[in-house]
């Protein structure tokens, strides 16, 4: 199982415009990292991932979390219990 | 000396600094560490967002990339199915708008 997640998180580095991809669970352990994420950052992605849910009523409309600033965006979202963050520069 | 009307009109415009003009917008929220300064529209009065975008501000400002001394963020988008969240800070406010989500289908490439 471990190895098909290894195997999309390289498949996702393998576009151009993305230069980091983490996952992690809802306590914010690191469940796999490539690039410029890596296990320091799954805290905070969890965390916002969770804060996020609290502005819907809707428990079937998945927020997604947008970080922009000079160095791309980073992009959140939950799937299920597993949280997903995307570091994509501009190409 | 100016009415207190004249005044109190200008403090809020200043304040809101022109989100009212923007379009698509359905509301909006400008606040600090002591509360709501202003809001409008479908975010008028909404204590509960207010606070869960001040928590979300506060953890974002905690993500740092490795080797970076940029800020985390220069603006932060919560995108929903219907509409979007977009939070940016200057000085010691947050401020919030909320605006209708024109989704834009993926392509497939």
């Amino acid at each position: 199982m471990e190895s098909t997640l290894e195997q999309h998180l390289d498949d996702t580095m393998k576009n151009p415009a993305v230069v980091g991809v983490l996952c992690t669970d809802q306590q914010g352990h690191n469940l796999g990292c490539r690039g410029s994420l890596s296990d320091e950052h799954g805290g905070v992605v969890s965390v916002l991932a969770k804060q996020a849910a609290a502005l819907t009523r809707d428990p079937t409309d998945n927020p997604t979390v947008c970080l922009e600033s000079e160095s791309g965006n980073i992009l959140i979202r939950s799937h299920g219990t597993i949280t997903v963050a995307v570091h994509k520069i501009a190409s | 000396m100016l009415p207190s009307g004249v005044l109190c009109k200008s403090t809020t415009a200043a304040l809101t600094a022109g989100l009212d003009r923007i379009p698509d917008q359905l509301g909006y929220l400008v606040i600090s560490e002591d509360g709501v300064l202003a809001s409008a529209g479908e975010l008028e009065n909404d204590e509960h967002t207010a606070g869960v975008m001040m928590e979300m501000v506060r953890t974002a400002s905690r993500f740092r990339l490795q080797g970076s001394a940029d800020p985390p963020f220069k603006r932060m988008s919560v995108i929903l199915e219907d509409f979007v969240y977009t939070v940016t800070v200057s000085g010691q406010k947050v401020f919030v708008v909320k605006r209708q989500n024109n989704q834009q289908e993926p392509i497939s490439i």
